[in-house]
């Protein structure tokens, strides 16, 4: 097991991943910018390295200054959280020339899952379900025809070179394509100089379910069931949970099943999450991260897995700590990111926290790097923590939230908290009935308002 | 508030050549509202070592702010050597381990007392293997130095005064 552990990042991130090392009897050194040196992660860990200016690129971001802490402090390994280097592969290799174990995935896997186009070949290869789709471009009219024919409609006809929206139509029937084709062409070529279009199946109101991984890098991984991040804003995840509303136990152990077989044969270490769009009980990949994720705290309160610990070992080289047959998955639980912005606007409101009052109680779990009387610095995200809570049912898994959000205070700078007691008490939400555009369209219809 | 002006520069002169003479590091005077205390750093004592010492959750988690204050408070007058808040200290552009000499047998590059003109080599820093040089900005005389050869040092780290 590892001596000591350099911690690269900030935030509650930083927090959690000291709290699994202390648990493992590891040391810890936090790293931080100028603008963090106040900052709890720095004043829990044992030792800490200012590496740089607030500007990240040059102290989170700054691989030579994370290295040079390392070697001044002798770290032995390097848990690089979410966000910053987390899926940087060059960070992973540079480590690794330096004798220094990164916490995380082999570098071509997360090399491999950061290329979109690659990353799809190999879901495909692995058998992972995909949006189906022409293989290359489309030109002639009644190849387009047959090919939305097998895929099934609705279709959606977008430019090769696109992006942005430009060039992409939809053909909700073999009627329309004709026209979708034509359509679709001329503004590729407008708006790229190409008029090469990909077919591929049209999802009307998709939700986002994903499959929580782990893996031994040794040919063992197991899944940890889903987590469903359908509500959204600007693809900015916003409310999680787990067991997905959309699941039964049946779907779950054939996506899991699928997405475990996988994880084997690509030899995959550590913690990642294959995320899917999901409507009328099929799964589509979009993609992989290679690290732990925002929302790992739903998947720890429903299978009772520390899911950073499990990272350190594996990155030692344990093998994991139980079986596929072992992990059970009880209870239901909620994740909410509280960000410190205006509840409708959104607008960032970083600055100093008068009063903070975190909710407690049974089931409840707050993990947050702020305290009263702490600034939140205007470089880096706005993330004021993340209030998880969990119930044996979904019903009092909501109804605990409700009484935890009406606890929470946090003063001195906005807070997202309304929108979450807005959202806890509407009926679409306590049904489950939501997809990735409900969010979007609920704050655009005025549901905050409303509420 | 006390008298027009408490503060007496002969006093603290005074304080000043006695806390040179005995070798002591400060001396507080009290009379009446009139507090002065008189300080000054020990070249090797004063830098923050980087491998900080673990702060104890039970303290730290409680209050804010336990940042190792700079021995100079403010109500006292600085006297004898600059100390690691002083306006003309070079801090450090990197983490890294520093060096005071170009190679272990070597002469360091600058001494207390040295004076150096600008783009004067005044230490290197380490940082994964590269040895960066640390030039003088700005033309003047050493008058401290904070680190030892050798010494880690973190960002921001005050590494030496040129007056």
């Amino acid at each position: 097991m590892f001596d000591k552990i350099l911690i690269a990042n900030r935030g509650e991130i930083a927090l959690r991943i000291l709290r699994a090392a202390k648990e493992l009897g590891i040391a810890t050194v936090a790293v931080h910018s100028t603008a963090d040196a106040d900052a709890m992660h720095v004043r829990l860990a044992d030792e800490s390295v200012c590496i740089g200016p607030p500007p990240a690129r040059d102290s989170y971001l700054n691989i030579p200054a994370l290295i040079a802490a390392c070697e001044i402090t002798g770290a032995d390994a390097v848990h690089p959280g979410y966000g910053f280097l987390s899926e940087n592969a060059r960070f992973a290799e540079v480590l690794d020339h330096h004798g220094i174990t990164f916490i995380g995935p082999k570098a071509e896997h997360i090399r491999l899952m950061g290329d979109k186009i690659e990353a799809k070949r190999t879901a495909q290869r692995l058998g992972i379900p995909c949006v189906p789709g022409s293989e290359g471009g489309v030109t002639d009219e009644d190849d387009a025809k047959r090919i939305a024919a097998e895929i099934g409609y609705p279709v959606l006809i977008k430019a090769a070179a696109g992006g942005g929206g430009r060039g992409m139509k939809v053909a909700r029937v073999e009627d329309d394509l004709a026209h979708a084709l034509a359509t679709a062409r001329a503004e590729a070529k407008a708006a790229f100089g190409d008029d090469a279009v990909y077919i591929e199946k049209y999802l009307d109101k998709p939700r986002h379910i994903e499959i929580q991984v782990l893996g031994d890098g040794k040919g063992h991984a197991i899944h940890l069931g889903e987590r469903d991040c359908s509500l959204q804003r600007r693809h900015q995840k916003v409310w999680e949970e787990g067991p997905s509303p959309a699941l039964n136990a049946p779907e779950r152990e054939r996506i899991g099943g699928i997405v475990a077989a996988a994880m084997e044969e690509l030899g995959y270490a550590g913690a990642g999450t294959v995320e899917f769009l999901y409507e009328d009980g099929q799964f589509y990949f979009i993609e992989m991260n290679t690290r732990i994720q925002v929302e790992h705290p739903v998947t720890e309160m429903i299978t009772d897995i520390d899911l950073v610990n499990e990272q350190i070992r594996v990155a030692a080289g344990s093998p994991l700590s139980l079986k596929q047959s072992e992990v059970l998955i009880e209870g239901h639980a909620i994740e909410c990111r509280i960000n410190a912005e205006h509840p409708s606007t959104f607008r960032p409101s970083p600055g100093l926290i008068t009063y903070f009052h975190p909710p407690g109680g049974l089931g409840v779990r707050v993990d947050s790097a702020v305290y009263q009387g702490y600034r939140i610095p205007p470089q880096y995200d706005s993330l004021v923590g993340k209030l998880i809570v969990h119930g044996r049912t979904r019903n009092e898994c909501l109804m605990r939230l409700r009484r935890s959000l009406d606890e929470f205070v946090v003063d001195g700078v906005d807070t997202t908290l309304p929108l979450f007691r807005t959202l806890v008490r509407n009926p679409d939400i306590q049904n489950g009935l939501y997809d990735i555009h409900w969010l979007e369209h609920f704050l655009k219809t005025g549901g905050l308002e409303n509420g | 508030m006390p008298k027009a002006s408490p503060f007496d520069p002969e006093l603290v002169r005074e304080l000043a050549k006695l806390i040179a003479e005995t070798d002591l590091t400060e001396i507080e005077v009290e009379k009446g509202d009139l507090r002065i205390r008189v300080a000054r750093t020990i070249t090797a004592s004063v830098t923050v070592p980087v491998a900080a010492p673990a702060l104890a959750p039970t303290h730290s988690a409680a209050q804010p702010a336990a940042v190792p204050a700079p021995v100079a408070s403010s109500d006292s007058a600085p006297a004898g050597r600059p100390s690691a808040s002083h306006p003309g200290a070079i801090t450090s552009p990197m983490v890294g381990t520093a060096y005071r000499k170009p190679s272990p047998e070597a002469k360091a590059f600058v001494e207390v007392g040295a004076l150096v003109a600008v783009g004067d080599k005044l230490l290197l820093i380490e940082a994964m293997k590269t040895f960066n040089e640390i030039a003088a900005p700005r033309a003047g005389v050493v008058t401290a130095i904070f680190v030892e050869d050798g010494q880690p040092v973190e960002y921001g780290e005050p590494l030496l005064v040129i007056e």
